[in-house]
């Protein structure tokens, strides 16, 4: 049986917001390390995987390894009930075929039950190696998400140009083009923690799709900086750490004949 | 890769594989990697030196399992050849380009044995980094070149060599799949030994002449006419005469052509000593589902031939490869070489239209609908566009490869989705297949998503491949001599698709024959109320002379051939009633008033019937029959009966079943007499046909003249006593029609002149596929459309009409043409007025759409033609000497005349 508690049900909220665009059904797999999804869109294009520690819950109790198979939409509507400061419970039977999740008011004096019914979803489970990128580029999260916003008014993909002294992202369409460019060590916001950071090894240059990477910036909220890790004709590793509780990771594989006419 | 205007996206598939193990991962995928020693990750570090940096990206195969390995295999061969290595393509080069992508690679370097004890490769991958590689044998490669130019598909292989090839693949050892063997792997759907060469060669010596025939009629269905109709001659007669000649040559060819099939298959047998030819295409498991790749390959040998005899041997041959490894997936297989989702008469269909589609495949491959669209007007086909788009894409991996069932599961679903944002779930959908999609089935998906898999495949080539194939699968067949085989096939032909007439359903058929084999198929499937039948049709005549030579001798009678709807009525033992249309449509929520007061018509004792009737128009106050234009008025769906505006008589003149027994075998008298005993006439609801059993050709014509005054079309003649069984599905000599139109001679012909075109589809692209005409209004000095003509060019005149034109088109239409702009019928094109065609047309009606003659025949509609055929270019006329408008309303008009009191459709429109 998995028991799991949460202080902040906003956390949840937002993880749910950052993955429901891109995937519609998915396995929660639980195991005494934490929870886990991953998925992929229906054109096999972007992964989404995220981990939710079990050092991360008040509480995390789970005694064998069991797969929810949760519809998106569905847990979304019913997340919808809990405020962001409740206390959530996640509570789930092995054998069972339901997800109860309870919501406490901070204050305890309102307490909401709702079971969710679970479904069965065949899914891949891909084995993603760990790789050593080339270029691993930590910045704002939210000026990464301005960026892709901006760059969709040009066109449907961007070019992402990462050199020794900073990253560049262009795009060019029917109307113009246009490119944004972080210089290493540069922060936004005068805040360190979200200047712009590089680390590479070799340049690279790849053509991402922009409507998944706007996507992919639905998960901003969770935190301030995202990590693109980069590598010739590899797929993009989009990272944001969730402060202490685990990551959500994106993985989108790149477009290929870039001679963007 | 050749076009690359815009990046296109690859699928993460590329990159990753699936954990076939299923089992949890751990808490982070790292740590699941490292742990996992069969995970693919961990071999492949020692095996190279990370020469090139995208090689620290490793793959992972989910699917150790051989025979994936084995199955997938295959469509490699095909695969990715479409897109990285056109065999002009230098190897080097093509090397070099895939030396930026990942995994696979490593794991080549490695030595295969390491690869084969951990099983980590995957097949695709394997497979592909053979290809991508070129360590391909020079075999191999000569093989595809061959295979490239259109290399001859025969299908026999005589089953040595195979059984070798099949031998590997089923095998367990991933040894097998070594890209770098010298020996070749399949050559998926295209096999080439010299034995069966011969033997095709011969086949089709005897079968050439129904096979020209039947190429011919072939061709014809692919003919993309927008107006719908396949053919339209000048007169009526014509046009049922032709039908009726074409139908009829399908069944004496059919006759032959079992015979020929039965022949060729028992050749085919002793060829291959009668065992399976697994090596030859795409090999499964047994038990497993069938791959759809192996469904396509047969498809992509069956749509390189024309000859009849060649597709029903591949097809035997794919369908008794799937009875020997995964019968239960039989039915689906058949569905989905008849591009359908259930039985013809549930009338499912998947109803996706082309901007779906385009759509779907824009999403699928990051193209943008644009590019799509522009390329479909200049190759016509999305299938191929979707396969060109798909294999330019880069792939090492691919997700679980499409099986038969679950793509005729997801076609099922499609179709079932109905309501708010259908569209996008039919779109998710079809890019969850797409991205699955290999090889050439993205053509052969989206084909059959658009409902014309035009591969020539249509239920009489389908049934002897059936029967064949079981026949095939007897384990006596090889002991057999070769007379008793030959017989035998034949037999099963004629079992089997006597058993679908009557009972047309394959969800029934196919488990029947899988359990009982076709000696016990037509004990087991049987006609039965709530399953329509295919209606016995008649044969056309031009006179009643005609109609005596025929039936020299014989008893016969005449029936009145009543201008309806013909209505198959089928009530069950629990009282439920269902009304079927010629074409085993279901019509009951056309006709719910019918069916509402049809339990007033059967005598008592009558518990369940199938009834073959023809639905008319009828005026209940002058108690008269209306014509045949009146009854199409109705609607077709959600028919409340207080609405009904036209009420329906039905004229029942043969019955088919009454309580539990069939009754095709009785003569027509037999018959008769039953259907006059058990049921009553009601007025204005139920009659029985008019009949008269005279021979003489005054009574005949008075008969005929009586028919025609009644508001009918004219007389069936039917035999009464000998050869007098119901024959379902068959245009029977022993069912003649002799039609007043028949009789009055041929349509009218008009000169029209060509206003607009339509870009051509299919066969037809890069030409127009139709134009639109219109008639010249003296008065007004206008140009009127009057239709759309899409019948009656041969190849060589659509070419020349094309090239003809495209010097004169014009950016937007002249002011002096009258058209109604509907999206339906604008044309792609507009040309300047510079041509006179002579058109023959069956009939001339008042049009909601058409221009022509408006304000001279109704104030406010048009006139237009009915089956519109080419017949030639009149460079004699100039434009301004067309048929005149006032010329058309005249033809109109005299063929109201003609047309005995039709005076009444004035006033329904």
């Amino acid at each position: 049986m998995l028991e799991a508690r949460m202080t902040q049900a906003a956390t949840l909220k937002k993880l749910l917001d950052a993955i429901k665009e891109l995937v519609t059904d998915a396995n929660f797999d639980c195991n005494d390390a934490g929870i886990n999804l991953q998925a992929m869109d229906n054109s096999h294009v972007a992964l989404v995987a995220f981990l939710l520690r079990a050092q991360g819950f008040e509480h995390y109790r789970c005694d064998r390894n069991h797969s929810l198979g949760i519809s998106l939409a569905s847990l979304t509507k019913i997340l919808k009930c809990a405020g962001n400061d409740d206390v959530v419970t996640l509570k789930s039977e092995e054998d069972g075929d339901l997800l109860s999740l309870v919501f406490e008011s901070p204050n305890q004096d309102r307490v909401s039950e709702y079971d969710l019914k679970l479904m069965d979803i065949d899914s891949e489970h891909l084995g993603i190696p760990e790789t050593e990128y080339d270029a691993v580029v930590k910045l704002s999260s939210s000026e990464f998400q301005r960026i892709c916003r901006d760059l969709s008014v040009l066109s449907e993909s961007v070019i992402i140009d990462c050199s020794k002294d900073g990253i560049k992202f262009s795009a060019s369409g029917d109307i113009g083009s246009g490119s944004v460019k972080l210089k290493q060590g540069a922060s936004v916001d005068d805040n360190a923690d979200t200047s712009t950071t590089i680390e590479l090894k070799q340049a690279v240059t790849l053509t991402f799709s922009l409507k998944y990477l706007s996507n992919f910036t639905k998960a901003t909220p969770l935190s301030d900086t995202v990590t693109l890790s980069m590598s010739g004709e590899v797929p993009l590793l989009v990272e944001y750490k969730v402060s202490d509780v685990g990551y959500i990771r994106y993985y989108l594989a790149p477009k290929i004949g870039d001679d963007n006419a | 890769m050749d076009k690359k205007k815009k990046p296109r996206q690859q699928t993460l598939m590329s990159f990753f594989g699936a954990n076939a193990a299923g089992k949890l991962p751990n808490a982070s995928q790292t740590s699941n990697k490292s742990e996992d020693a069969s995970s693919p990750a961990a071999p492949a570090p020692p095996s190279s030196p990370q020469s090139d940096s995208s090689n620290r990206k490793r793959k992972h195969s989910p699917q150790p399992d051989a025979v994936n390995e084995a199955k997938d295999n295959p469509d490699e061969v095909e695969m990715p050849v479409s897109d990285n290595d056109s065999p002009e393509e230098p190897p080097k080069k093509k090397a070099a380009r895939k030396n930026n992508i990942p995994s696979g690679r490593l794991i080549k370097k490695g030595d295969a044995a390491k690869k084969a004890a951990a099983k980590i490769v995957t097949p695709d991958e394997s497979a592909s980094e053979a290809e991508d590689k070129k360590v391909v044998s020079p075999r191999k490669r000569k093989a595809r070149n061959e295979e490239k130019e259109g290399s001859p598909p025969p299908s026999k292989k005589p089953n040595k060599t195979n059984s070798d090839n099949s031998d590997t693949e089923v095998d367990d050892s991933p040894a097998a799949e070594n890209p770098i063997s010298p020996e070749p792997k399949q050559q998926p759907s295209k096999k080439k030994t010299t034995p069966t060469k011969a033997i095709n060669a011969k086949a089709t010596g005897k079968a050439k002449t129904s096979e020209t025939k039947i190429e011919k009629n072939a061709s014809s269905s692919f003919v993309d006419t927008p107006q719908g109709g396949t053919s339209s001659p000048t007169s009526e007669f014509e046009k049922d005469e032709k039908e009726a000649v074409k139908e009829e040559k399908e069944q004496d060819d059919d006759k032959k052509f079992d015979k020929e099939v039965a022949k060729a298959t028992v050749k085919m047998m002793m060829a291959g000593g009668g065992s399976p030819k697994k090596g030859s295409q795409i090999t499964w498991k047994k038990g497993d589902d069938v791959p759809y790749a192996a469904l396509t390959n047969t498809f992509e040998a069956i749509e390189s031939t024309t000859k009849r005899l060649q597709i029903t041997a591949d097809l035997t041959d794919f369908f008794k490869r799937v009875l020997q490894l995964s019968p239960h997936n039989l039915v689906a297989c058949i569905y989905l070489c008849l591009n359908r989702v259930g039985p013809e008469y549930e009338g499912k269909e998947l109803g996706i239209g082309e901007s779906i589609l385009i759509k779907a495949i824009a999403e699928a491959t990051a193209r943008s609908a644009a590019s799509i669209k522009s390329e479909l007007a200049e190759k016509g086909d999305l299938g191929d566009i979707a396969q060109s788009s798909k294999g330019k894409q880069k792939s090492l991996f691919k997700p679980a490869a499409l099986t038969v069932p679950s793509v005729f599961k997801t076609l099922k679903e499609i179709s079932a989705i109905m309501g708010t944002s259908s569209q996008q779930k039919k779109i998710a959908l079809i890019k969850k297949m797409l991205s699955a999609c290999q090889g050439n089935e993205p053509k052969f998906l989206i084909r059959s998503l658009e409902g014309k898999l035009r591969i020539g495949v249509a239920e009489r080539t389908v049934l002897p491949a059936l029967a064949n194939a079981t026949v095939a699968m007897n384990p006596d067949f090889a002991k057999w001599s070769t007379a008793k085989r030959e017989q035998e096939l034949e037999e099963a032909a004629s079992v089997i698709k006597q058993v679908y007439s009557e009972l047309p359903t394959y969800d029934e058929i196919v488990p029947a024959l899988l359990e009982k084999g076709t000696k016990g198929l037509a004990e087991a499937c049987k006609l039965r109320p709530g399953v329509p039948l295919k209606p016995m049709l008649a044969h056309p005549t031009k006179a009643i002379s005609e109609v005596l030579d025929r039936f020299e001798d014989m008893s016969f009678t005449c029936e009145y051939k009543y201008d309806g709807e013909r209505a198959q009525i089928h009530m069950l033992e629990d009282g439920t009633v269902m009304i079927y249309s010629r074409n085993s449509e279901n019509l009951s929520a056309k006709y719910p008033d019918v069916i509402e007061r049809l339990h007033k018509i059967p005598k008592e004792g009558v518990k369940s019937f199938v009834l073959d009737g023809e639905c008319v128009a009828w005026d209940r106050e002058k108690k008269c029959i209306l014509p045949f234009q009146v009854l199409s008025t109705r609607k077709r769906k959600d028919v409340q009966t207080a609405d009904i505006q036209v009420q329906v008589c039905i004229f029942g003149f043969d019955l088919i079943y009454l309580n539990g027994e069939a009754l095709t075998k009785e003569p027509l008298i037999k018959r008769r007499e039953l259907l006059h005993t058990s049921f009553k006439e009601v007025e204005g609801e139920f009659a029985f046909a008019k009949y008269m059993d005279g021979n003489t050709v005054e009574e005949i014509q008075t008969f005929l003249d009586e028919a025609v005054a009644g508001n009918c079309e004219g007389l069936m003649v039917k035999t009464l006593e000998k050869e007098a069984s119901y024959e379902p599905s068959k245009r029977s000599r022993n069912w003649l029609k002799v039609k007043k139109d028949y009789l009055s001679g041929a349509g009218d012909s008009l000169d029209l002149v060509v206003m607009g075109g339509y870009l051509g589809k299919g066969k037809r692209t890069g030409w127009y596929g139709g134009y639109l005409l219109a008639c010249w209004d003296d008065d007004r000095e206008e140009y009127q459309s009057i239709c759309k003509i899409g019948t009656g060019f041969s190849e060589e005149q659509l070419a020349e009409h094309a090239k003809f034109f495209k010097a004169h088109i014009i950016d937007r239409p002249r002011p002096y043409y009258r058209y109604t702009d509907t999206p339906n019928l604008r044309p792609d094109v507009w040309f300047e007025p510079v041509q006179v065609w002579e058109v023959k047309a069956a009939d001339l009606s008042i049009s909601p759409v058409h221009q022509a003659a408006i304000g001279l025949v109704d104030s406010s509609k048009g006139i237009s033609l009915r089956f519109p055929r080419f017949i030639r270019v009149r460079d004699d006329k100039s434009p301004e000497q067309a048929t005149s408008a006032t010329q058309v309303a005249e033809f109109y008009r005299n063929q109201k005349i003609n047309s005995a009191k039709g005076g009444k459709d004035e006033d329904d429109d």
